[in-house]
């Protein structure tokens, strides 16, 4: 039992292993987020309904609307309408 | 009235911006002014790369500030984020300006949302330039590590004219350095004596004394560590490893520290000047580095106890090998406070090369020396040199050091002497401590040591415990060579702690491997938790059942079940709230769950049946601990019932786990489930023609004398059957425990018996068929039969043959 207990546990965190801010793009469209992360600009392209996890160590996002936010990397950015929220 | 409706929104709208403006309005000039004053840091630090890029040093602290400076920067960037979802928030009330065609809105309206766009504006220009400076803050950390790799190869490759070093000018450098060195430290020591007299006592007693604190307390706590025992003839392995390394371990963390504190003070007191400071400093080094390599060489060699040495090196060359190390630790420690010295007087470069040619030299040629040593012994007790491949690479570890100082790669040569002795030793005391705490862990071995006798002496530990106690400190001894160790090996290859520093951060805020972000020490937090979490559970279940339920007079069965549940809800408690310590996101789990669940309907469909019985019969107990029960063809009494399976205990005592779903859909008998009452047969038959009025007297008269026979339900006879042998009885008879059956069914036979020969009445037995003997057979074994068979006709034949002749000689002879 506690055997099975451990891997359950194993498999969990490998699993959940990843964390940093997350996106999801609740439009219909395509949305484009660019991400200025360690010295680099990316465009992180989100499909419709697509949930994205970017940025462990903080980063500078662009939204689609032109916005800019700075992240921590805790936050996940919700866009719809083709504006995106912080939550 | 509609006038009022829309003015009135209206009023309350501007009253509650206006307060936000007062305040917010702050932020962003707050912030500007932080962006401002970092920029202008980072123009600074970029100036000083460009400028500086020979500093090593100078550029792992470039590099450090680099990473506050980002961190700054996007600290800066959150700070604006309450007032733009303020912004946001309230552009978004005020809602979209009037197309054309459609009426004009209130000119207050119109000015706010233009303000407040502004303002958004003016904050996403702000970020834009933290944007910007953020990318060049990671362009400079790259190109500070290229600046790095590059320093180190082109020290590496730098070839230096020994031309230069040989010409005329250079004796009288060197008098010049000599003279410099001996006007600065004697201009310092007057300076000391005239105005820092008493604080250089002070500050030297308290070193003094924090040294001897070290030396005799150190010595008197740590004596069974590194005592070595000179009567002892044969001192186990472990012994001498564990001396070997603690020994060399301890006195020279006691060196370090009294080196540091006496430094340390001196700078309290103001008694140091900045040269001097870094002489003295210098000094401690090369005094630091002679001690830990000869008292290294010492442990490993041990000339003056052969007993406690490691290696099977004779006395007399281990003594010249501890001398050549020691002399080899000490040039090359000369060689670096040579190198602070010049530093500091800023010698020409002529100086440096000359004595780091001879510091180079003379390694190199101790090198060979150490390789020309013959340290082993054969059966004749002549000396035996190395093994060729380490005689060898003392060779030509030797020729490189010296062929290339020949050569002009200077720097390169003292690179290599200082690796060879520096990480030398520190690889070296790392594997004996590898060594030993591999010994440690073996079986058995930790209840010899010190400290394992004392453990038994005072707690009569035993051997388990002992096994994992070694275990332990296995363990710990490696995180500890790791820790102290592995910096050091660091720092001799150039990377400074600044860079440690870095890793630790990392470390502890989590990397990213490809998308998966990664944080060990949050990970390590939620084990520990989870681990304290399970104790507690384990104490508390402890403390609920011996103390309150023991007390409560609580039934076995129930406090069985109440101890599972507990234990396993709490286990489930402790690993929720170490996954969510260690940073894991429980929403996450759900979709793990999700998807498990498919699985667990298909594949551990048994699984999850079984865990579910396995709390169905903690609820409805229809069995508990200790109970006898039947279940199938297992018959036995319940041990243990998990969550998965229960443990039964047959008669013969083997242990069957039955899991819980084959308890819960087939049927279970329980022999003890509200009492231990139970009923009893014994079946007799008496001869046809006896008196049966008497038999069944006798019978009930056995059943009822029996003292664990229940008087009531009293016990019964039947006349069960006309039987085709005999008349056939049976006594039935009710137990208080049905455990005792068994021993009360062979009381009552035998005294069946007892009775039946004192009345006279038969009990009959079927007369059976006696087999006649079997008559003697061909014997089972064929072939040696035949073979037997085969000798007897050969016999004959002979004889037969033997007899012939004598028959056949009266006739004549054909030939």
């Amino acid at each position: 039992m506690m055997r099975f207990l451990l891997a359950a546990g194993a498999l969990v965190l490998a699993g959940n292993t990843a964390f940093g801010a997350s996106a999801i793009n609740k439009d219909t469209e395509p949305r484009t987020l660019i991400v200025t992360e360690g010295g680099s600009k990316t465009e992180l392209a989100l499909a419709a309904g697509e949930t994205v996890e970017f940025c462990a160590n903080g980063c500078f996002v662009t939204m689609p609307n032109g916005d800019r936010e700075a992240l921590t990397g805790s936050e996940t950015i919700e866009i719809s309408g083709g504006v995106a929220r912080i939550k | 009235m509609l006038f009022v409706a829309a003015g009135w929104p209206d009023a309350a709208l501007a009253q509650a911006v206006t307060p936000a403006n007062g305040t917010t309005g702050g932020v962003v000039a707050e912030q500007r002014q932080t962006i401002e004053r970092l920029a202008a840091q980072l123009d600074t630090i970029e100036k000083e790369i460009e400028a500086g890029g020979e500093d090593e040093e100078g550029l792992v602290e470039n590099r450090a500030e680099l990473e506050t400076i980002g961190k700054s920067l996007l600290g800066s960037g959150v700070a604006f984020r309450p007032r733009l979802t303020e912004i946001n928030s309230r552009i978004e009330q005020l809602g979209p300006p009037p197309a054309e065609g459609q009426p004009a809105e209130p000119e207050l309206v119109a000015k706010e949302r233009q303000a407040l766009t502004t303002e958004k504006a003016e904050i996403n220009v702000l970020l834009g330039n933290a944007e910007d400076l953020s990318v060049r803050v990671h362009g400079l950390i790259n190109t500070i590590s290229t600046l790095r790799r590059e320093l180190f190869t082109t020290m590496l490759t730098k070839r230096y004219r020994l031309g230069d070093a040989f010409s005329g000018e250079v004796g009288g450098a060197v008098q010049h350095e000599f003279g410099a060195l001996y006007k600065s430290i004697s201009s310092w020591l007057r300076f000391v004596v005239q105005f820092k007299y008493n604080a250089v006592l002070t500050a030297t007693f308290l070193a003094l004394l924090a040294a001897a604190a070290l030396q005799f307390g150190g010595k008197r706590l740590f004596r069974r560590l590194f005592y070595r025992d000179a009567e002892d003839e044969d001192p186990s392995y472990l012994s001498r490893l564990s001396v070997a390394f603690w020994s060399t371990l301890l006195p020279s963390i006691a060196v370090s520290v009294f080196l540091n504190a006496t430094i340390g003070l001196y700078n309290y007191f103001n008694v140091l000047r900045g040269d001097i400071g870094v002489l003295l400093n210098g000094v401690g080094v090369v005094i630091f580095i002679a001690f830990f390599v000869n008292r290294l060489s010492h442990a490993v060699f041990s000339p003056d106890m052969p007993a406690w040495r490691l290696l099977p090196i004779e006395p007399r060359p281990g003594r010249l090998l501890v001398w050549l190390m020691t002399i080899m630790a000490l040039v090359v420690g000369f060689d670096y406070l040579m190198g602070v010295i010049s530093e500091t007087l800023s010698s020409p470069l002529s100086v440096t090369i000359l004595k780091s040619l001879v510091a180079a030299i003379t390694v190199g040629l101790l090198l060979v020396l150490i390789g020309t040593v013959r340290p082993f012994a054969d059966e004749e007790g002549a000396p035996r040199p190395w093994p060729p491949t380490l005689r060898f690479l003392f060779y030509f570890l030797g020729a490189v050091t010296i062929i290339s100082a020949l050569l002009g790669y200077v720097s390169f040569a003292q690179f290599v002497s200082r690796q060879i002795v520096i990480t030398g030793a520190i690889l070296a005391t790392a594997y004996i401590g590898f060594l030993s705490s591999r010994a440690i862990a073996e079986e058995g071995s930790f209840a010899n040591t010190a400290v394992g006798r004392r453990l038994q002496e005072r707690y009569g530990t035993d051997e388990t415990m002992f096994d994992q106690l070694g275990l332990a400190a296995s363990v710990l001894i490696n995180i500890l060579i790791v820790a102290v160790l592995l910096p050091l090996v660091l720092f001799q290859w150039g990377f400074q702690p600044g860079d440690i520093a870095t890793w630790l951060d990392k470390l502890a805020t989590g990397f990213k491997i490809g998308s998966f972000s990664f944080s060990p020490f949050a990970i390590v937090t939620g084990l520990i938790v989870f681990a304290i979490g399970y104790f507690l559970t384990r104490w508390f279940q402890g403390w609920l059942d011996g103390s309150v339920m023991a007390r409560g007079k609580v039934d076995t069965g129930v406090r069985n079940s109440i101890r599972t549940v507990v234990g396993y809800a709490g286990l489930a408690i402790a690993a929720l709230i170490g996954i969510s310590a260690a940073g894991i996101d429980l929403s996450n789990f759900a979709l793990i769950a999700g998807g498990l669940s498919l699985g667990i309907g298909f594949g551990l469909q048994n699984v999850v049946s079984n865990f579910v019985s396995g709390l169905i019969l903690l609820a409805e107990r229809p069995f508990k601990a200790g109970d006898w029960i039947v279940a199938g063809a297992v018959s036995g009494t319940v041990k243990k019932i998990s969550v998965r399976a229960t443990e039964i205990e047959t008669f013969q005592r083997q242990t069957v786990i039955l899991p819980n779903s084959e308890l819960i859909n087939s049927a279970v008998g329980n022999w003890t489930h509200r009492n231990k009452l139970g009923r009893i047969e014994v079946k007799v038959g008496v001869a046809y023609g006896s008196d049966v009025r008497r038999v069944h007297e006798i019978l009930l008269e056995i059943a009822r004398n029996h003292p664990l026979v229940l008087k009531n339900p009293e016990p019964f006879v039947l006349f069960a059957n006309f039987g085709p042998a005999a008349l056939e009885f049976e006594i039935r008879a009710f137990l208080a425990d049905i455990n005792n059956g068994s021993g009360v069914q062979n009381d009552i036979r035998f005294a069946i018996i007892d009775a039946f020969e004192g009345a006279g009445i038969p009990i009959p037995s079927t007369p059976r068929f006696i087999e006649p003997p079997p008559e003697p057979k061909w014997p089972a074994d064929d072939e040696k039969a035949e073979a037997q068979h085969y000798e007897a006709e050969q016999a004959k034949a002979r004889q037969a043959a033997e007899a012939r002749p004598r028959r056949r000689s009266k006739r004549p002879d054909p030939e």
